[in-house]
This record gives structure tokens, sequence and C-alpha cells, in this order.
């Protein structure tokens, strides 16, 4: 168990930079999540700590140890992928086994972790599937079980979750929590889910361009974010002017509505339900054509499309954003 | 629905059965007949009592079971280094392996002889740089043949075996690393098996051609690699004892098929 | 009644309309088919033989190669008709017979000019004599009996051997001191020996005739036993012709054929028959016709290369098919059994 550290990370393909210049450091049992649109160099940053691909530049660190230039086999590191990488030609007990064969342990004891490991991801019982016969989530679960039996340093997951329909995914981010927790297992995970970055991390590292755009805590990247690429990307945005001139941030739960008093006047575009909440595409009166977004929980009073309204904000809920 | 669809096949069966199946029934047939006798199994008597005939057979399985792992030794590793290189570097690669399909066998063979041949271009390179005093006999014994029939097969074991080692997706090899396999373990222990269905099925095919091999053994063989074809050729054209040639055909269908079968029960025993 | 007239005049029209069927077609003959061996033979054919029958009779002649016995067997046995001749060498010639693939020729109708005996074959017409022969690569050291081709120790050099049990085992035979007229019956097992004593140095058993002048060129081989056509006149090869055997290649006719194709055919055998022509085609390959008046027309200068030449008839001995047609199939178990022991 142990902390990553990245100092200058770079990974250059010809002039284009994958990655360019991170650093970050996780701590013991931290889980961080990389969060960046398709592109940003998030899997890069995952496979140069994996020993998969070499940085161009920069040196990496696991539990203070320099492993920059270590092959992938000796950086004892749990690997999981989107497409899970099961090997197709072994049975579930076979996959979970593989990794402790590997490192020589004996018949007895290894038996003995990987039907721990299964256990531990409630897949117990179907040690002697193949993974063809296995559904999605089932096969998600496996390869997480294959990661951690060998009680790696550090955990790195790519997408672990983003070939799972919506459901799904919500339940195993609960469970890939509590699994991380109890292991107490620093972890790496890539995604380029909000969602999910915001309900499973310690803190999230928003990528861009293979640049670190912050590194923060979920609520502290959500309410105020280091620019308007990490504003825009976490959720919905909806920018004020500022009396100097600037702009700023105020997210669509903190906006008020009310059918009269106090506000800006605004006509409601759209009034989307969400279940617990509505979601309004306000128009305000004499302003841009972008509108303004609000979210009220629906339990509140509703107004219908069309319908005229008063909208207003607290001046501590407002965050100047660099425009 | 599907007797409309059956309407449309039909003539393609028709043309299938006439062209191919109807052959290999009368073929059967004469193995089992004789002229104004009817039925009778007089023919494979004929074998067992001078089992030459099944000797040759024998010689056959055995020269075809060298080339082809002649075949397996040179077309792995082929395919493997094909694998490992860039799109580009792909295309010719597999243009170079393909390209002896569109030259005549013949030719093919013949090129043997400039390049094996006592004065062919090996051996004057051998002796002018002092490796050996006399030409080395690559040809005209089964050396030659399996040198061959190695080089006419090559695809047909290649071609499988890179299609299936392309599917091996990347990421099951760096799991396999990041699980912290060394790389001899990655390839015996997860690449190797994923190929183990197309190597299998590319090997059988190519010693199934093997046994029917007819120009190579007669030419780069010198005469003196018997093969099953060739002793077909005499009983057919020359002699001509069909009903001989039939039965040995049939013997060789049934030692065929029941390799299949072999193969396919180890398949599904792999995939089960 | 009406009904009776009616069938009795349809019954009683129907050979004359048959005969009137078979008239038209005798006069309609514009093609025959024949099967043959193929290249310069063939070439031979269309020259020497061919041209003059169509100029004559306006028939054309169309040819198909090669001519394995068993696409006979194909033939007759699946019914067909359109092919009326078929060339086969003597032996295949006399299994075809026995198997009844062919028919008998009508000497008659063919009325050829004088010929050799065993060219007027009951079932064929002998048309292209050819020789088998010991030949070696020019530098060679010259052998001059079949004792010297098989004597490996003062003719040095690797042997080409036809992977044919009727050349090898006669001329094995003929090593151990055999005269030709003793030759048949066979004694098949001293000829094995025979080979087996030498079979370290024969380093390839030929199937296509064009294999052992090449690889004599490529001195892959220094002595090979070869077909005279291909060796002959060519200053890389030194040729023998003593003891070698004659053999002939006979055009015969296809069971079941259609009769005004035969007479068709029997014509073309009869250009077959005049010297002429034999001497035409005798340019296009060096095989002879069955004429004896064929030296005359010859030119004297080649007259060394030619199989029925006076004095390289004197010479050899004429291939015993029959004993052949008897014994091959026999032959041929333990010519298999021999080759595996290589």
């Amino acid at each position: 168990m142990s902390e990553i550290r990245l100092e200058g990370v770079t990974k250059r393909y010809g002039t284009f930079a994958a990655a360019d210049n991170v650093d970050l450091a996780v701590a013991q049992g931290e889980l961080v999540t990389i969060l960046g649109p398709s592109g940003s160099g998030k899997t890069t940053l995952l496979s140069l700590i994996a020993g998969l691909n070499k940085p161009t530049s920069g040196r990496i660190f696991i539990g203070g140890r320099d492993v920059t230039d270590a092959p992938a086999q000796e950086r004892n590191i749990g690997l999981v992928f989107q497409s899970y990488a099961l090997f197709p030609h072994m049975t579930v007990l076979e996959n979970v086994l593989f990794p402790l064969g590997v490192r020589k342990i004996g018949r007895a004891e290894a038996d003995r972790l990987a039907r721990d490991a299964l256990k531990l991801v409630r897949l117990d019982g179907l040690e002697n599937r193949r993974p063809s016969q296995l559904s999605g989530g089932q096969q998600q679960r496996v390869a997480l079980a294959r990661a951690v039996v060998f009680t790696p340093d550090i955990l790195l997951l790519d997408e672990p979750l983003g070939a799972l329909d919506r459901k799904l995914r919500e339940e195993l981010q609960v469970e890939l929590k509590q699994l991380q927790r109890s292991l107490g297992v620093t972890t790496l995970l890539v995604t380029h889910d909000q969602e999910e970055a915001l309900s499973l991390s310690d803190r999230i590292m928003v990528l861009d361009k293979g640049r670190t755009q912050q590194v923060a805590a979920p609520t502290e990247a959500y309410l105020k974010p280091a620019n308007r690429f990490v504003a825009e990307f976490l959720g919905i945005a909806n920018f004020v002017g500022l009396p100097d001139g600037g702009q700023a941030l105020v997210r669509p739960e903190r906006i008020r509505l009310s059918g009269s008093g106090a506000g800006k006047p605004a006509r409601v575009v759209e009034a989307i339900y969400l279940g617990q909440m509505v979601r309004y595409h306000l128009s305000l009166d004499g302003e841009g054509a972008r509108p303004m977004v609000a979210a009220a929980p629906f339990v509140g009073p509703a107004y219908a499309t069309g319908e005229r309204v008063m909208v207003s904000w607290d001046a501590a809920d407002l965050w100047p954003v660099a425009k | 629905m599907r007797g409309q669809g059956f309407g449309f096949i039909a003539p393609l069966l028709v043309l299938m059965f006439v062209a191919f199946n109807a052959p290999i029934v009368y073929m059967l047939g004469l193995a089992f007949w004789e002229k104004g006798r009817g039925f009778t199994l007089q023919h494979y008597e004929g074998l067992l009592d001078a089992p030459v005939y099944l000797r040759v057979l024998g010689n056959t399985m055995r020269v075809a079971l060298v080339a082809t792992l002649a075949n397996v030794v040179i077309g792995y590793p082929l395919a493997l280094w094909m694998r490992g290189l860039s799109n580009r570097g792909r295309m010719i690669a597999l243009s170079l392996v393909v390209l002896p399909f569109w030259v005549s066998i013949l030719v093919r063979t013949y090129a043997w002889i400039v390049v094996l041949g006592n004065g062919g271009l090996v051996n004057r390179a051998l002796q002018w740089s002092g490796l050996t005093d006399a030409p080395v006999s690559f040809l005209y014994n089964e050396l030659g043949v399996t040198i061959g029939m190695a080089n006419v097969l090559l695809p047909f074991l290649v071609l499988p075996l890179f299609a299936a080692m392309i599917r091996i997706d990347d990421r099951l090899l760096q799991a396999a690393a990041s699980l912290g396999a060394p790389p001899r373990t990655i390839f015996w222990k997860v690449f190797f098996p994923l190929t183990l269905p197309a190597l299998a099925a590319g090997t059988l095919l190519v010693f199934i051609l093997c046994l029917g091999f007819y120009v190579t053994p007669a030419i780069l063989g010198g005469g003196r690699v018997p093969m099953i074809s060739n002793l077909l050729d005499t009983l057919i054209n020359q002699i001509p004892r069909w009903e001989t040639a039939a039965a040995i055909s049939t013997i060789l269908l049934i030692v065929t098929l029941l390799i299949f079968a072999a193969y396919r029960r180890l398949d599904r025993k792999a995939s089960a | 009644m009406k009904r009776r007239t009616f069938v009795g005049a349809a019954a009683a029209g129907l050979p004359a309309f048959s005969i009137l069927g078979a008239g038209s077609a005798r006069a309609q003959v514009k093609e025959i088919r024949m099967i043959e061996a193929g290249g310069k033979s063939g070439e031979s054919v269309e020259v020497g033989y061919i041209e003059p029958f169509t100029k004559k009779t306006g028939i054309k002649v169309i040819r198909e190669s090669p001519n394995p016995l068993g696409k006979l067997r194909a033939l007759v046995e699946s019914g067909q008709t359109s092919t009326v001749l078929m060339e086969l060498g003597s032996g295949g010639m006399l299994q075809a017979r026995n198997l009844k693939l062919i028919e008998p020729i009508d000497w008659a109708a063919v009325a050829p000019q004088p010929m050799f005996p065993e060219a007027k074959h009951e079932y064929g017409f002998g048309y292209q004599y050819f020789s088998t022969i010991m030949a070696w690569r020019a530098g060679a050291k010259a052998p001059k009996t079949w004792a010297d081709f098989f004597n490996t120790k003062d003719f040095p050099g690797k042997r080409c051997l036809p992977d044919y049990p009727n050349y090898a085992i006669s001329f094995a035979l003929l090593a151990t001191g055999i005269t030709p007229d003793k030759l048949f019956p066979l004694d098949v097992d001293t000829a094995f020996k025979k080979l087996t004593e030498i079979k370290k140095d024969i380093a390839v058993w030929w199937k296509a005739g064009a294999q052992a002048p090449q690889l004599m060129k490529d001195n892959e081989v220094q002595y090979a036993i070869c077909w005279s056509g291909r060796v002959v006149g060519d200053p890389a090869f030194g040729v023998n012709f003593a003891g070698g055997m004659a053999d002939l290649s006979y055009f015969t006719i296809v069971k079941n054929s259609k009769a005004e194709d035969r007479a068709a055919a029997y014509k073309l055998m009869h250009e077959m028959s005049i010297a002429a022509n034999q001497a035409k085609a005798a340019t296009v390959v060096s095989y002879t016709g069955p004429s004896p008046e064929l030296d005359a027309l010859l030119p004297k200068d080649k007259l060394a290369e030619y199989p029925t030449s006076k004095q390289n008839k004197a010479v050899q001995w004429v291939e015993n098919a029959e004993w052949w047609a008897a014994n091959g199939e026999a032959v041929n178990k333990k010519w298999e059994a021999f080759k595996l022991s290589l």
C-alpha cells in the first residue's frame, strides 16, 4: 500500500503532447479520479503509471520508489480496463489465480486467496464459468477481483464501469467505493463521467489537452472551479455578469424561483421533470440568447412552460471565473 | 418464406451435388463393386494381401506430418512477426506471403530447383564461402519435398494464424504484464492458447492438403518419395485399376475424416 | 383400322428415316476429335497428317491432350461418343483392349501403304516409333552397353532413370548380361537386385520426359535413360541406341464412336501410312512413322537420330506389351515396394 507521486510527467507523440507536465500526489488510501473529455490524456496518464508506456520526461514514484524505468511486471499494480481484459480461455477462478501463479504462491494458499477475492466481489459460485458466460457487470467484478487478489500497491481503474448500463453502473459505484475503502488501497480512477467522479472520489483531477486544470475535492471543484473549462465540464454552469465586468458561476441548484417578489423577471422556456428534481430552462428578460438553467426540488411550487417567474440568487453562491 | 428461399438455393444444391458429391459417391461405390458380380470386398482384400499400397499411404502420412511441422515452425513465428508490424508493413508482408498463390505451382516447384539444385544459388554460395566442399543434396529427397510443400502451403497456415493473432486485444497482454507476468509467461499462458484454435485449424488444413500433394513430391522428390496421389495417378491413368484406386481413396477419406473429427472434439473441449 | 394404318406406316417409316438420318450425317461430318500426347508429338501429327487429310477431305481434326488411359475409360464408361481417335502406348493399347475400351481397326477401310508388321496391330495403327535409350551429359565417359551404364565404379556419375517399371526393369536385366531375345518373361526379382545395387547413385526417377535432359544440362545427373527424341541431335548430350527399346505409339478407335467419324478416322490413318507424310512429321519431332521406305526420304545426316533408321532399328529390341498387359499390375506393387526402400 503506497502513495503515488507524479513529477512533471510528459508524454509526446511527435509534437502532440498527450500528457503535458503533469504533477500529482495521491495519498495512501486515497481515491482520486482523473476526469476529462475523450482525448484529454487521462488513459495515457494511467498507462504511464502502469508502465505500459514510458514518459518522454518526468518521474513517477509509487510508495516513494522511482518506477519510471521499471517494466509493468515489476510495479505491483492492480489494473482494470474498461474492456475487462479477462483471459477468455481461462475460467473465472483461473483468471483470478493468474497473478498468484506468476508470483509463485503455493497452490492451496493461492486457491484460498482467489476464492476470498471472488467472495469479496460476490462472485462465489461462478468460479468455473468462462468469462463469455458472464454478464458485463460480473465480468467487471472478476477483473476487479483479479486486480486486487495479489494485494497490489496501488489500483488503477480505466473507465471501469463505462461499458455497463446506468443502473448497474450506479450499483457498482457503491460497491467499488466500499471495496476500495475496506482494502484501503490507493486508487486512481479514470472516467469521463462527471457524476461518477463526483460521487466516488476523495479528490478529482480534471484534465484537458494533456494538462491539469484542477485537483480538488469534488464539492470544491464543483462549486469553485479553477477555470471556465472545469466549470462547464462539471455539471451545468450558469454565468452571470459581475459589476467589475467579470463573470461568475452560479450552479442551477443555487437559483431561486418565485412567482412574484424580488429578482430578475424571466420566462420559463422549458420545464423538464427529472424525478426528484425539476430543471427549468429560463429566458431572462433583456438578456442574450443563452438560457439560464435552474434546478428546483420536485416538492416545491411548480411552474409551467411559458409562465413568468422572478429569478434570484445569493451573492455568496457566485464564484468568479476567468473568461 | 423459408420455402421461397429454398427455391433460390435448390439449383446451387443440385450443382453442388452433381459437381462435388456425386463423383465421391460414385467413387465410394466403385470400391465396393465388381462388374457383373455386384457388391464385393475384394478390392479391400487385395489391399490387405499386398500391403505395399497401404505402406505408401503410411509414408504419405509421415511426409505430410513432417511437412506440416516444418510449416508450423516457419509459419508461427512469421505470423507473430507480422502482427508486430505497422499497418503498412503488415500489408507488404501479407502480399509477399500471398503472392505465391498467384504463381503456378509448377513454376514455383521448378524455381526451387534453380535455388536449391547442385548448381543452384544456395549450393554455389555455400561452396564459395567454403562452408562445404561438395554440393549439399537439398533436392530429390524428403528434404526437397518438405521444403517445396512447406513453401506452397505456408499461406494456408499463416493467413488464419495472422487473422487470429491480430484479433487478440493488446490489452489482454497488457493486463497480463500488469499482473506481473514476464514476457515468456504472457506468451505461453495468454497469447499462445488464444492462437491455438487457429493453429490447430491451419495445421489440419495443411496436413490434409499435404496428403493430396502431387506435383511437388513428383518433381522435388525425384521420384524417391512415394506419395499416395502419385500412386493413385498410376492406378487411375496408367493401369487403370479404378477399383483399387477407389478403395485406397476411401481409406484416405476415412482417415482424413477421423483426423478432422478428432480436431473438432479437441476444439469443442478447448472452447467448452 | 385407321389407327393401325397409322402405326404401321410410322413403324415402316422409322428405319427409312434413320437411314436417311445416317446418310445426311455422313455427308455432314465436318470435324472429328482425337486425344493425343500433346507437345511436339501433337504438332508433328498436325503437320504430317492432319494438314494433308483436311486438304483432301475438308474434315477438320480437333486435338486434345494429354492422353492418359484413365481418360479413355472415363470417356467410354460415361457413354460419350464425340471422340473417335485415342493415342495410346503399346501397353496402354492392350490394357484398353482387355478392358474393352477400344475396337478393332477395319484395315480394309484404311488400305494402308506398306508398314512394319508390329505397327499394323489388330487394335491400333502404330504411327510413331520412339526409342528409350541411354544418354549422358557431354563430356562424361561414354557407356557402350547397359552393363557399362549400370557400372557406377568405372562410369562414375549420378543416374536418372524413368519412374516407370517397364523401362527400369528391362534395362536392369540387360545390364546383368541377358540378351534381348531372352528378356521375356522378365525376371523381375533379379532386376530389382540390380537396381538396388546402384540405387544410391540414382538421384532422380523421372516421370515427365523433359526432366532427364534438363537434369543432365543442370549437371544434377550425368547419365540418364531417356526418350530418344528429347536428346538426339543436341550437342549437350551423348546418346547410344545400342540395346535401346523401340516402342510404338498407336492410334486406336474409341469404343462406341460414331460410324461416320470412324470412316473419317480411317482416311486419316491412311494419310499416316504415306511415307512422304511421315518424313514431314519427322521434321517436327525426331520420332518416325512405320513405313519401311522412310529412310530414303529422310535427310542423310540425320539418319542416326531416328528410331527406325536401319542402323538404329537393328541394334534395338521391341517392347513386349503383351507381357506387361498381363503382369503390369502385379509388377507395379513390387515397384512401389522397391521405391519405399529407396
